[in-house]
């Protein structure tokens, strides 16, 4: 809002200027009756003031056009520049964030509470600007023809005032439900739409038009509770005005009758205070405007505050990250329950470890804290040395590459959701990043090539071809640590061959981390870890963990016995 | 990197407003009595309105200008009546506008989304969800608008212009028609400044639309753009979507206050000719000045509803915009929609047609089929396959090679291009689809798990599938770690099930699966990215859940097959090989050279 104190300066001038003109039409209408009813008294006719009021009038039109596009246009800034901070925001935003809130709540956020808020900042500035200008200069104007009637006139105001006040009251609790009732329902569509699959899969489209109808008139009551009182607040606020105009009638008719007031007085006094109305109609608008508001910027801020739990350091460490990874003592939670207790685990560069254990032991989240995209309390894991803590989140991360589980690709062409993290990328080293993880001839099967658009999250590429494509993405990162967290998972076993031989070539010096459930995927690594329940139970080569004749050595023992099996 | 052009929602052809008007106003149809009673408040509104201008005439000419005290007081009197009224009727119309806003605007709501949920997977491939969260929401919301800014206020201030150009009129034609000289300036300033808003406000709403769409993304693959460091990127790419959606609505704005300040300009010369001609005639004594400042309140009521039509009309532009993409939502795909139109059976290009039954104890036959996911780009070339009742059929081949899109058409998630399914002889497309999908038990390639709770993610609020619950996620192995967590069934799963574990995740929709007791089982390998000791309770699970049943299972990993009764091996979209896993073996083929892969040491 400061960055816009000018145009809201400029706007305040210009209004200024076009209600000069406009209180000065009621001024000339009194002086033209006045003319006409006693006709000797001033030089003028009522054409001369007639002419006078076609020029005040489009003088008043003119600078009306720019007081109204300073204001407005000044509004749709500030909205650009919060949405730009809230995005910035998100962008900063950590994973522990992500998976509080929802997405279709963000959405509503950036959308509907922002809209709220501009309303206010615009429309809202301008009529607050324009209200309090013709207030005190129609106010005064009208103490000028009598100070006694004007009293009189405004009686009715502190009652508006005392009524509004409460009645916004009540209009900032129930739009407030508004809104949320509004995040509802934009979330339940929004996993709708995600999951269509499932719902059709299980006919549960009836169930969830169902569960959308009762989410549907539960919004359809909280805007109903809301129209009640904004059904009253207008009503109230024109009586109040007209009220006046009562008041004036009676008063001031019986001072015109007496002889104290002209009737041109009377007039140009009618017309000031209808010049009222319609401002006192706005306030009430601008009420209910304040109040939603108010509710969206506080809404906005809880964005604009969240405190990222992974954050910069303050005075990062120069650092150039070989790829020796040391975690000492490391626990780690989501919530209460705790995911990983103490582990310890040195990981040389060059080295390749490989990752196993059941469902929930902890191996995912384990490589989830090395790009810190969960948050580690100081002292726990280092990079060549130093705590991650104290390097610089764009120096870690742009030295990992990191396969997530569930890939993630982008609405735009396969070969931008290669060269994803190189901006600058030639398309020769996206070739080879896609030969590499073995995606490249399926691309080239695509009658657009690298060309090709994926769908909204890459729907039409089967889960093999994300995986792969994910892959492709990370290496082409050329980074000196690879994580990949179960990354061929949907990828069939001659496909995994090739990809696995490729990558044992690619890796040379680097520091590679792999999570998998099949064994197979470990086959190139130094060092395997065996995982349960968020410690390390096991650790070794296969060889070592052969020996040991434990969790590894069993897992080993199952997936060769089905080998026999099936041998036969 | 430059993605110009691929948020750019399309902006629709051109659209007749009435046309769109007239198909909205059946959604009235239901509240006929609603709208009877908002018809007969408005004019009530509106003589309230109109009263008080006349009564001030009289005030003035029989009682201020002549000195007459008496009277005044009654005529007080009356005017406060009027207001009171007035205020009370405002306030029913207003409620009752909104009611029958809020109204229509659930039935929409609720037409869309049933809508949605017929739509095709194809549709939803294309569509990118962002899009589709507008329609249902801020489109809908800028219908609610027009009712609460619009629609019926308008007729509203039209019945009170019409009435105030009737007493004007009739009080004094010859300056009423000098007055009136304005209004051709007024219509054409109205005329030009409406084209230009309707082109202006199409480019707002479609340029809001890539950018709600660029954020949903966004959103979805944060971790993505943290990990390979493009926040700088994305912020870029925002601020020029963020930007060019500010610099569509300045224009709005700009014209928006031509036309108010040209209104309120207007207004102001009528008023100077009233005064010029009107003083005239007052001095001829052919006017009174009672009449000349119901004159002069008249136009200003006649000029108060039309200044106001600028934001009028942006709302109704708005809601126009609205109208016409929820009906275009509603329009696209009548004819891709689920279920819609049996097509006749057609001759595959290998020949042979669909309609006949074989007769030899097939269960599921797959003849013929042909697909592509777009285009010509066939992912399934000629394909054949047949299954017997109670039969275990897995699929093997290379990733993309086809397996997934067979399991795909089983439920008519997708419809083939030519070929046909039949199920017991009968053509799935001629089956009620519920009846088809009920039949169907599918464990997704992707688990996805909606808001809730555990109990909610496997029975998805169906009672028959609640009563299998427990013994469901026992059969699975789910029961252990559910019952591990604090509330058991009870546990929230939060969007997207982000507090679970991809492998948690997998045994909650086999759970799902499992509750449902289908008669024919699919799996596609949904056993991908679980731990062998998982993976070992998971198969003991299925293995008493899929006798009985016929299935299909997608497999990766050869080791989950081995209790399959027969094999089929596909490559590239056709089936290479088929047999029990010793003929496939000794035949040498495809099949063992996946097999020599997966097992080599």
């Amino acid at each position: 809002m400061t960055a816009c104190r000018g145009a809201y300066c400029t706007g305040f001038l210009w209004l200024l200027g076009t209600n000069t003109f406009a209180l000065l039409i009621p001024w000339l209408l009194k002086l033209a009756i006045d003319s006409l009813e006693m006709p000797g008294i001033s030089g003028h006719g009522p054409a001369w003031y007639a002419a006078l009021i076609m020029v005040a009038a489009l003088l008043q039109g003119v600078i009306r056009i720019f007081s109204r596009t300073t204001l407005l246009n000044a509004g749709r800034r500030i909205e650009y520049m919060i949405r730009e901070d809230l995005y910035a925001k998100l962008l900063e935003l950590d994973l522990p964030f992500f998976s509080r809130e929802r997405t279709g709540d963000i959405m509503s956020r950036l959308a509907n509470d922002l809209t709220n808020v501009r309303m206010l900042l615009g429309f809202g500035m301008l009529n607050v600007i324009n209200t309090a200008i013709v207030y005190l200069a129609a106010l005064s104007l009208m103490g000028h023809i009598s100070v006694q009637l004007t009293l009189f006139a405004i009686i009715p105001f502190p009652l508006t005032i005392f009524v509004v006040k409460r009645m916004s009251a009540t209009m900032f609790r129930r739009s407030q439900i508004v809104q949320e009732e509004l995040s509802r329902l934009t979330s339940k569509v929004e996993e709708n739409v995600s999951a269509a699959t499932v719902i059709k899969s299980y006919c549960r489209e009836y169930a969830e038009t169902a569960a959308f109808a009762s989410i549907s008139s539960s919004y359809l009551e909280s805007n109903m509770a809301m129209a009640r009182v904004r059904g009253a607040m207008i009503p109230i606020m024109a009586a109040s005005g007209a009220m006046g105009t009562l008041i004036v009638l009676f008063v001031g008719g019986s001072r015109v009758i007496a002889g104290e007031l002209t009737l041109g007085d009377f007039v140009a006094f009618n017309g000031y205070l209808a010049m009222l109305v319609w401002p006192t109609l706005m306030l009430a608008w601008i009420l209910n405007l304040m109040q939603r508001g108010a509710a969206s910027m506080s809404r906005l801020n809880q964005v604009l505050e969240a405190k990222a739990s992974v954050r910069e350091p303050s005075q990062p460490e120069e650092t150039n990250i070989g790829g020796t990874i040391e975690i000492r003592d490391l626990s780690f939670a989501y919530g209460s329950s705790p995911i990983l207790s103490q582990i310890s685990l040195t990981i040389t560069k060059g080295m390749r470890l490989g990752i196993v254990g059941p469902i929930g032991s902890g191996k995912s989240s384990l490589v989830r804290l090395i790009p810190r995209l969960y948050p580690v309390a100081d002292g726990h894991i280092f990079l060549d040395g130093v705590d991650i803590n104290r390097i610089s989140l764009g120096t870690l991360r742009h030295a990992i590459g990191f396969v997530p589980q569930e890939s993630f690709l982008f609405s735009r062409t396969i070969g931008d959701n290669i060269a994803y993290g190189m901006a600058g990328a030639t398309g020769e080293d996206i070739r080879n990043s896609a030969r590499m993880s073995g995606i490249a001839p399926d691309i080239e099967r695509f009658a657009d090539g690298y060309d090709t658009l994926v769908g909204e999250r890459g729907v039409t590429l089967s889960g093999g071809q994300k995986q792969r494509a994910a892959i492709a993405r990370a290496l082409l990162k050329n980074p000196s640590i690879l994580i990949l967290d179960d990354p061929l998972s949907a990828v069939d076993a001659r496909t995994e061959e090739d990809i696995l031989a490729n990558l044992a070539a690619y890796y040379g010096e680097r520091t590679v981390i792999i999570v998998s459930h099949r064994l197979s995927a470990l086959r190139d690594c130094t060092m395997i870890v065996v995982m349960d329940e968020g410690r390390i139970v096991e650790q070794g080569s296969h060889e070592e963990l052969l020996v040991l004749q434990g969790r590894y050595a069993a897992i080993h023992r199952e997936q060769q016995l089905r080998r026999e099996i099936e041998g036969y | 990197m430059h993605f110009g052009g691929l948020y750019e929602d399309e902006i629709v052809g051109k659209a007749y407003d009435r046309q769109l008007m007239g198909r909205f106003i059946r959604y009235l149809s239901p509240y006929r009595r609603l709208v009877a009673v908002s018809l007969v408040v408005l004019p009530l509104v509106a003589v309230c309105k109109l009263a008080q201008p006349w009564l001030l005439k009289v005030a003035i000419d029989n009682h201020i200008v002549a000195g007459k005290m008496a009277g005044l007081p009654v005529i007080a009197a009356s005017y406060l009546g009027l207001i009171l009224a007035e205020a009370l009727f405002t306030f029913i119309q207003v409620y009752l506008l909104q009611y029958l806003g809020q109204r229509v605007m659930v039935d929409l709501r609720m037409e869309l989304f049933s809508h949605v949920q017929r739509l095709s997977t194809r549709f939803f491939d294309r569509t990118p969800t962002g899009s589709l969260v507008t329609r249902l929401t801020s489109d809908v919301e800028a219908l609610g608008e027009m009712f609460a800014a619009g629609i019926i206020t308008i007729v509203g201030d039209i019945l009170v212009l019409a009435g105030i150009i009737g007493i004007m009129l009739w009080m004094n034609l010859r300056l009423s028609l000098v007055t009136f000289s304005v209004l051709p300036v007024l219509f054409w300033v109205a005329f030009a400044f409406r084209t230009r808003m309707r082109a202006a406000f199409r480019q707002v709403r479609a340029r809001l639309a890539n950018l709600n769409t660029f954020l949903a993304e966004s959103l979805g693959g944060m971790a993505v753009v943290q990990l390979f460091n493009r926040q700088n990127h994305e912020r870029e790419e925002f601020r020029r979507l963020n930007r060019e959606y500010r610099d569509a609505n300045l224009p709005v704005i700009t014209w928006d206050a031509a036309l108010y300040a040209g209104v309120e300009a207007i207004s102001a010369v009528a008023v100077g000719l009233l005064i010029w001609y009107g003083g005239g005639e007052i001095a001829r004594g052919t006017l009174t000045f009672g009449a000349l400042v119901a004159f002069i309140q008249y136009i200003e009521k006649f000029f108060s509803p039309i200044r106001d039509l600028s934001a009028k009309y942006s709302v109704m532009q708005g809601a126009m915009a609205a109208l016409e993409r929820i009906f275009q939502l509603l329009d696209t795909e009548k004819a891709a929609q689920e279920g819609a139109g049996i097509p006749d059976p057609q001759p595959s290009p290998a020949g042979g047609w669909c309609g006949a039954t074989k007769g030899d104890g097939t269960f599921i036959d797959f003849r013929h089929i042909w697909f592509a996911y777009q285009g010509d780009d066939y992912v399934l070339k000629d394909f054949n396959l047949q299954l017997r009742r109670g039969e275990k059929l897995a699929l093997v081949g290379e990733t993309g090679g086809g397996k997934t899109t067979v399991t795909r058409l089983l439920p008519r998630l997708y419809e083939v291009n030519r070929g046909c399914i039949l199920i017991d002889g009968v053509d799935i497309r001629t089956m009620p689809l519920d009846l088809l999908r009920s039949r169907i038990g599918i464990v997704l390639q992707d688990p996805y798990l909606f808001t809730g709770t555990i109990a909610y993610n496997i029975t998805l609020g169906d009672s028959a599938a609640a009563a299998r619950m427990e013994r469901a996620a026992a059969v699975v192995g789910a029961n252990r770690f559910i019952q591990r967590l604090a509330n058991g069934y009870d546990e929230e799963v939060r969007e997207r099930g982000v507090n679970f574990s991809a492998g948690e995740r997998q045994l909650i929709s086999f759970a799902r699966a499992v509750a449902f007791d289908p008669e024919i089982l699919i799996l596609d390998e949904a056993t991908a990215s679980v731990d062998s000791e998982a993976e070992r309770l998971i198969e003991s699970g299925l293995k008493g859940l899929l006798s009985g049943r016929t299935s299909l299972v997608v497999a990766h990993r050869l080791s989950t097959i081995k209790d399959a009764d027969r094999i089929a091996v596909i490559h590239r979209g056709e089936k290479m090989e088929e047999g029990s896993h010793q003929e496939l073996m000794t035949a040498r083929g495809l099949y063992y050279r996946l097999y020599q892969l997966q097992f080599r040491d």
